[in-house]
């Protein structure tokens, strides 16, 4: 990719002069999953700096643990002894399953809570943010088992999301499904398990290259004697081993605190974040290092604040150059959420038609393929993942069969509807104003609201024609209109942001 | 016997495709986004593919699969020390040589080593080995050096070198994945027709009217010139032409043999009814995961050998009875072994070297190569013996009738298994 900036000016802040409505919806679209209204509005008329405080806030919504969790949370210890204590057998299998049923349920649970919470328009940057951080500090319910470690390990990420880069990295060391997830909990002096070690530096800190196989095997004893108990972590002295390990060059009898601020002083440490930001939000294109390296060192200087990382990348130039605009092919969630707030949803409390889909498209909440994340970009789109893409958009035109739901679902939706919760799918009154307006006039708002630049003339005129009724002057049927929208949704165009 | 349709599963002409376009294919037959197989074929007017091309099927053991558990040196006291838990009892060991056998999850792939249609390619591995899960993928699905890192795949620069031009991708996809995402080895320096497939994805019901809106849009330059728009849109393209047809193929397969009900199973199965119904795919792609067993090893990786090789098995009974089996090699490949010592929580650490398996009614049945010798330190990692890359060299050449020197970018001396 061509840049239009040097290295020297990509991250300095964007001009005033240069913030504009286009400016708005950019940063909105990047930064959340859309640029729904009254927001795009409400950014421009604030300016950058200000809509950057909001979106990146010091006291950031936090995700709220739901009901289903708390439960299996406080059930956990008891469940626990009851398997101990039963000896193996039918009553043993039926608890295990007992267990495993119910963490299932509880992740379908926190995954419709959480998409509820991240649609928001007020959270979804925050939302976000910590999404991406889950994307670097992954863990994964297939490992980790209890839904309740999974919910914890997100409130960890929450809390110190947008604070001091190396106090997230230390509390993600004692994240309860963390030291399950890279079995830390079965490393101990003279049997340290490497595994937690070796992704620290390699997917968490430094990237691959930055490390020799002894620096992991030395921090591997750093972090010997981390145990965690039905969420709550404990440091055992007796596994820990606290002899002399040399990292980096450096000889100490260094803890596992010490390993991450020694790897914070490692030369690719600044840089590291910076390029997991651009992966995440900006380009399938890798900036070249001397861009990731005068960012790294900046925010090096800034003692790896979190928050002032997020708002220098996020004002910088290089974020609203040109080349960046409406080229960026949205992750499964970002397409999902983003069609609900372009269509003004709210998210169905239906795991079946949400969960599903995302899962088919290659994002599974709270389960990401390992370690790596997911890698995003262009390997989210395939002929099947496509074709998941466009069934996602005409099921959200399609009103939901109540009588093909099971009883549970009914109930959450009769819940759902009792909380005044809004349109789970798009009702004809949503495009009833368009029906007013000439096909010329429909086709623009149709293509204003979804796409991220402007349409080129022959991709209008195809859209126009398809509404143009066949007397002319008219307006289109709203049939026509229902159409076009879905059409749209599915089209190349609407997969970039 | 092979299923032939009628009329060709896909158009090996413009005219054919001009025909389809007549039956619902529409605005298509004019689109400048047209799938990359008819842009190739309108330039190239070369003659169909012929039926019996060889067709190498890869199965990705994700993780790391523990070799020395897989194929057990059931004589060797070292093994026996190292794996003071983990070991497999010498009586339990499926015979395949007087000193090893295979683990006991992996009866369906015994039988088929003792009816010669199974090759085991012992203790393959490369120099300076990596221990990240994420490198030594890549270096196993790029062909890379250790210390090199490559941009293409090596069954990419296989359709680079073979396919350009070729006939291959006249006629429908040169490459099918089963997978989620596309895998790194298809990654190629041109662009070549390929297809991916999710177990359990499809079923939509589609408005025919905005099924054309959609063909018009994506043949425009729509909002955005840049890259990703343009990838986009031939993606689509490309699908809006597979994807009806390849559903049409699955939904009507009768499988000869039984598959086992698990996801990778049915992979397979999706597999032989496209090779059943004659696409021109050179290699498909399927994965298995999760070999990664720090913790626990011994039922995970039991019920992973048994997936393994009853699917394995399924698929090459199901070839036979096709008559199809001739055609077809199927290779698994994993991104490392686990080290040879188990660690203190009954599971193993990454490794290097591991053994792989090479199945087909073509193949050079039985052991090959040689075993790693185990007179290791704790923590000490296996010698590799046989170059992964050697491997390679050897489908390419022998299997693929396609010169690998070009792909692998150097020499690598064959094997006796194809």
């Amino acid at each position: 990719m061509q840049l239009s900036l040097s290295a020297a000016e990509a991250w300095q802040p964007l001009p005033a002069a240069e913030w504009n409505t286009e400016a708005a919806r950019h940063l909105l679209r990047r930064a959340g999953w859309s640029d729904p209204q009254p927001e795009a509005g409400r950014a421009t008329a604030d300016g950058l700096p200000l809509t950057l405080r909001r979106l990146f806030p010091a006291d950031p919504g936090l995700f709220p643990e739901p009901r289903l969790i708390a439960h299996l949370r406080q059930d956990t210890p008891e469940m626990a002894r009851n398997l101990t204590s039963t000896s193996p057998g039918a009553d043993k299998q039926a608890l295990l399953r007992e267990a495993r049923e119910r963490t299932q349920l509880a992740v379908q649970d926190m995954s419709i809570k959480w998409l509820q919470y991240a649609a928001q328009p007020r959270n979804m940057a925050f939302a976000k943010w910590v999404l991406f951080l889950s994307d670097v500090y992954v863990v994964g319910i297939d490992k980790v088992k209890n839904a309740a470690l999974v919910w914890q390990h997100f409130d960890i990420l929450a809390r110190n999301a947008l604070g001091s880069a190396p106090e997230l990295a230390k509390a993600v060391s004692r994240s309860p499904a963390m030291i399950t997830y890279l079995d830390l909990n079965q490393s101990k002096r003279g049997a340290p398990n490497e595994n937690f070690a070796r992704e620290l530096f390699e997917l968490f800190l430094l990237g691959e290259g930055n490390y020799t196989e002894n620096d992991i095997k030395e921090a591997a004893r750093a972090f010997t004697g981390y145990r965690q108990q039905f969420g709550v972590f404990r440091f055992a002295p007796g596994q820990h081993d606290p002899a002399t390990k040399t990292i980096f060059g450096r000889g100490g009898r260094f803890t596992g605190d010490d390993v991450i601020d020694l790897a914070f002083q490692q030369p690719a440490a600044g840089a590291f974040l910076p390029h997991e930001m651009v992966k995440f939000y900006l380009s399938d294109s890798p900036l070249p290092p001397a861009y990731l390296n005068e960012l790294g060192a900046w925010w090096r200087r800034r003692n790896y604040d979190l928050r002032e990382l997020a708002q220098r990348f996020f004002g910088s130039r290089l974020f609203f150059a040109p080349e960046f605009r409406g080229e960026f092919i949205k992750s499964p969630v970002q397409l999902y959420l983003g069609l609900v707030q372009d269509l003004g949803l709210s998210v169905a409390p239906l795991p079946r038609q949400v969960l599903v889909p995302l899962r088919q498209m290659g994002q599974t909440l709270f389960n990401p393929p390992n370690v790596r994340g997911w890698v995003g970009g262009r390997t989210w789109i395939n002929s099947a993942t496509l074709s998941v893409r466009r069934s996602l958009v005409e099921s959200l035109f399609a009103p939901i069969d109540e009588a093909l739901l099971n009883a549970d679902e009914q109930l959450e939706l009769v819940a759902a509807k009792a909380a005044g919760n809004g349109n789970l799918t798009v009702p004809d009154e949503l495009l009833a104003p368009l029906a007013r307006l000439d096909a010329a006039a429909a086709t623009d708002r149709l293509l204003g609201n979804f796409l991220a630049l402007p349409a080129a003339p022959p991709f209008r005129d195809a859209v126009r024609q398809f509404l143009a009724p066949v007397h002319a002057d008219g307006p289109p049927t709203l049939r026509r209109l229902r159409r076009a929208a879905v059409t749209l949704l599915q089209s190349p165009e609407y997969q970039l942001c | 016997m092979p299923t032939n349709s009628p009329t060709p599963l896909f158009p090996t002409t413009r005219r054919e495709f001009l025909q389809l376009s007549g039956r619902g294919i529409g605005l298509l037959a004019f689109s400048r986004f047209a799938p990359a197989f008819l842009v190739n074929s309108a330039l190239a007017s070369t003659p169909a593919p012929e039926k019996d091309r060889s067709i190498l099927v890869l199965v990705q053991l994700a993780g790391g699969n523990d070799g020395l558990n897989t194929l057990v040196p059931f004589e060797d006291a070292n093994y026996y020390r190292l794996r003071p838990t983990l070991a497999i009892a010498k009586e339990k060991v499926l015979r395949a040589s007087g000193t090893l056998g295979l683990h006991p999850s992996c009866a369906a792939l015994h039988r088929l080593l003792q009816d010669g249609k199974l090759a085991i390619v012992q203790n393959v591995g490369y120099p300076n080995p990596n221990r990240s899960h994420f490198r030594s993928s890549e270096i196993w699905e790029t062909a890379s050096a250790s210390s090199e890192f490559l941009a293409t795949g090596w069954i990419g620069r296989f359709m680079d070198n073979a396919c350009a031009g070729q006939p291959a991708g006249a006629a429908g996809p040169v490459g099918v994945h089963i997978s989620n995402g596309v895998p790194q080895s298809f990654l190629s320096a041109s662009v070549h027709p390929t297809f991916g497939l999710l177990p359990g994805a499809g079923n939509h019901h589609e408005n025919e009217e905005s099924r054309q809106l959609l063909e018009t849009l994506a043949n425009q330059t729509g909002a955005a010139g840049n890259d990703s728009a343009t990838f986009l849109r031939h993606t689509l393209m490309d699908s809006l032409v597979t994807e009806k047809k390849v559903q049409r193929v699955l939904g009507g397969y009768q499988p000869s043999a039984t598959y086992p009900r698990n996801p990778f199973a049915a992979s397979l199965r999706n597999v032989a009814a496209l090779i059943a119904a004659g696409l021109p795919t050179r290699v498909y792609f399927v994965s298995l995961g999760g070999f990664d067993t720090h913790s626990n090893q011994a039922n995970q990786q039991a019920n992973l050998l048994t997936t393994l090789s009853e699917g394995l098995a399924a698929f090459q009974r199901d070839l036979e009875d096709h008559k199809l089996d001739g055609q077809v090699a199927t290779m698994t490949f994993s991104e490392f072994g686990r080290r040879p010592s188990e660690n203190e929580s009954r599971g193993t650490d990454h490794g290097t070297a591991a053994p792989l398996f090479v199945m087909g009614s073509r193949v050079q049945g039985g052991l090959h190569g040689t075993a790693p010798a185990l007179n290791l330190a704790p923590n000490e990692d296996l010698a590799f013996t046989t170059d992964f890359r050697s491997v390679y060299a050897t489908m390419l050449d022998r299997w693929l009738a396609c010169p690998s020197e070009p792909v692998l970018g150097g020499k690598f001396r064959g094997l006796p298994i194809v």
